[in-house]
């Protein structure tokens, strides 16, 4: 009787959020837009019309920096249920004319309630990076000529600048950094909590910082080494530091 | 004599009202007479190989066998856009040179050359947006309205040609089949060149050797196309410090161009604003993109001769000497563009795979021919 007691004692609260989930309002269609900005070093990123500060003592300008992102979905307060957003999506900063924040807008059927954060597959799934390209609309977001080769699969990331490595003036050092592979996609969890209500929702924007990519968790990616200026399929060793610096350094804004 | 001042003055006034009258009005645009016949469009069906993406659709303007056919007939119609009747949109994008004209800088109705090279009609079916070398038409219908008002192209008015076709013994029909238009005063500039869109998205180029050996496997390389594909232009394994990504890298298969915009690193300027053709900088308003411009597809890139958006290099031997100096180190050039060492071996390679992406087929398919 005392085990049957304390077993009602530990499903009471269990049962309790099972019934507020179920009884939740839902929102249909509901609009949800998220933002996102890359940054360097903490500031908005603007392409090319600045120079940056580099570990190394060089400095450098972005020409392009863009990423994949996989399954971008809402995770629910009690982190049992996912609320997809969107399957795959490009986030690209290639022109000075890029504002460093670009939005999207989701439509989505969710409960009103408090989320847990969002959580995202850095990259393109194994799923759809296993996908013929051709199979997709040439103006489809997996139709951008962003893959290796004709038969191979997608660059999941890339990271360009011009560096300046001597004191000339000069941007005359390309640095370009293509990643991508299954073996490194890699799943983002970004942990902040906010409420959907009907009628409001909140801002969300997920930050990324470049130069944590490239330097971060002290590991700097020396810029003035020929063999680390570019990886393009090889040089994997390059790649998977890039990649895993890059992958901790997305967080979540909510405003 | 009073019946003379009369008539003389009659004469007089006959006379300064004509004389006003010619140069105010210049020439008319008829008003909207009726056009019989059938005005239900056909769609049409564009067909493409299954290793090619599936072609974009603009809502603005679905192909009908109409809109295209009438299309056909205006690309190729002289005396229609130009003021001298001597010229078409085909007199520099010829069916021969895949839709291109083998000049340096295009021609215009009178002989002076403009800024830029024709450039390739071939698989704009593909194209999403940024069209012209400097991608200043957001959509393939608006491309067409420049160049018929340029000096250095056809250097006429729409409204002159508006008037040609409402005053044609046939276009006025076609139009009608096509956008199911009751009267000639509905013929517009916009319909005429979302007429000329709707055919050139019909061309397709996906016929070459390189798609009988990669896609359709019915043919082989020889070792040389091979070791071009291989070595050269499909790099994906990059060994460290070797910095050459491959050109595929930009130009990557199916469609060997990216839809996007690059320095590629040809001009030799001492700063972005000394770039005399700003190219897509002059589109976007912003210094950083200056001396960008579209990169363009491949396929068939050994007849668009010569090359670049100015037609500077006119061998494909120029264009990868180029690349293999690596360009002149501006700030917005491309990383990519690196410089490389290519053997004698190396380079005959990879003219001899460039040269497998010509679709014979094209130059002579009778769909994109002119009509008969």
């Amino acid at each position: 009787m005392k085990n049957l007691l304390l077993l009602l004692l530990l499903l009471l609260p269990l049962t309790g959020c099972l019934d507020d989930d179920d009884g939740m309002e839902t929102l249909q269609d509901a609009e949800l837009t998220i933002a996102f900005r890359a940054e360097y070093g903490g500031e908005p990123l603007h392409i090319q019309s600045e120079a940056y500060g580099y570990p190394t003592g060089d400095s450098l300008k972005l020409l392009l920096f863009q990423y994949y992102l996989s399954d971008l979905a809402l995770n629910d307060g009690s982190g049992r249920r996912q609320y997809l957003l969107s399957d795959i999506d490009l986030i690209r900063w290639n022109s000075a004319t890029d504002d460093p924040t670009q939005e999207r807008t989701y439509t989505v059927s969710v409960p009103v309630g408090t989320y847990q954060g969002l959580t995202f597959g850095l990259g393109v799934k194994p799923t759809l990076n296993a996908t013929d390209p051709s199979n997709f609309p040439a103006d489809y977001v997996l139709n951008e000529n962003e893959f290796w080769g004709p038969t191979t699969r997608y660059v999941f990331a890339k990271i360009e600048a011009n560096a300046q490595l001597e004191e000339d003036g000069r941007y005359d050092t390309g640095l370009s950094y293509h990643m991508g592979s299954d073996s490194l996609y890699r799943g983002v969890q970004l942990d902040r909590s906010f409420t959907i209500t009907d009628g409001s929702s909140p801002h969300l924007t997920i930050v990324v910082d470049v130069r944590n990519a490239l330097s971060s968790n002290g590991q700097t990616l020396d810029i003035t080494d020929p063999t680390k200026q570019a990886v393009h399929g090889g040089n994997q060793q390059v790649a998977s530091g890039v990649w895993h610096r890059l992958s901790r350094s997305f967080r979540l804004e909510v405003n | 004599m009073i019946r003379h001042f009369y008539l003389v003055g009659f004469l007089v006034l006959l006379a300064v009202v004509g004389c006003r009258e010619e140069p105010v009005t210049g020439p008319e645009v008829p008003d909207g007479g009726t056009i019989t016949g059938p005005d239900a469009p056909t769609p049409y069906a564009l067909e493409v190989p299954d290793y090619l993406p599936a072609p974009i659709t603009d809502p603005e303007n679905p192909l009908s066998e109409e809109g295209v056919e009438l299309g056909r007939h205006l690309f190729y119609d002289a005396s229609i856009f130009s003021t001298d009747g001597n010229m078409s949109c085909a007199s520099c994008h010829k069916q021969e040179l895949a839709f291109t004209d083998g000049l340096g800088r295009a021609l215009g109705v009178r002989g002076e050359p403009g800024p830029r090279s024709a450039m390739s009609l071939v698989n704009l079916a593909f194209n999403p947006n940024g069209f012209n070398w400097d991608g200043r038409s957001p959509k393939l219908w608006e491309q067409a309205i420049h160049p018929v008002e340029d000096m250095l192209e056809l250097d006429n008015d729409w409204e002159e040609v508006i008037r040609k076709l409402r005053e044609h013994a046939d276009y006025p029909a076609r139009f009608r089949a096509a956008f199911g238009i009751d009267h000639t005063d509905e013929i517009t500039r916009e319909l005429t060149v979302k007429a000329l869109a709707q055919f050139e998205r019909t061309i397709i180029s996906a016929d070459s050797k390189f798609d009988r050996v990669f896609y359709q496997n019915t043919e082989f390389f020889t070792e040389q196309e091979q070791l071009g594909a291989d070595s050269l232009f499909f790099v994906e394994n990059v060994p460290p410090a070797t910095l050459h990504p491959g050109c595929g890298h930009c130009h990557n298969a199916p469609t060997f161009g990216d839809n996007k915009f690059h320095n590629n690193g040809i001009e030799d300027a001492s700063s972005l604003d000394d770039i005399i053709d700003k190219g897509y900088g002059d589109v976007t308003g912003s210094r950083f993109d200056n001396g960008k411009f579209r990169t363009p597809t491949l396929r068939n890139i050994a007849l668009t001769a010569p090359y670049m958006h100015d037609g500077r290099f006119k061998t494909l031997e120029e264009v990868i000497d180029h690349y293999a100096s690596g360009g002149h180190n501006l700030e917005n050039e491309d990383p990519n563009i690196t410089g490389f060492t290519l053997t004698e071996r190396e380079k005959a390679a990879l003219l001899a795979f460039l040269h497998t992406l010509t679709d014979e087929s094209l130059l002579t398919d009778p769909r994109y021919a002119a009509p008969e």
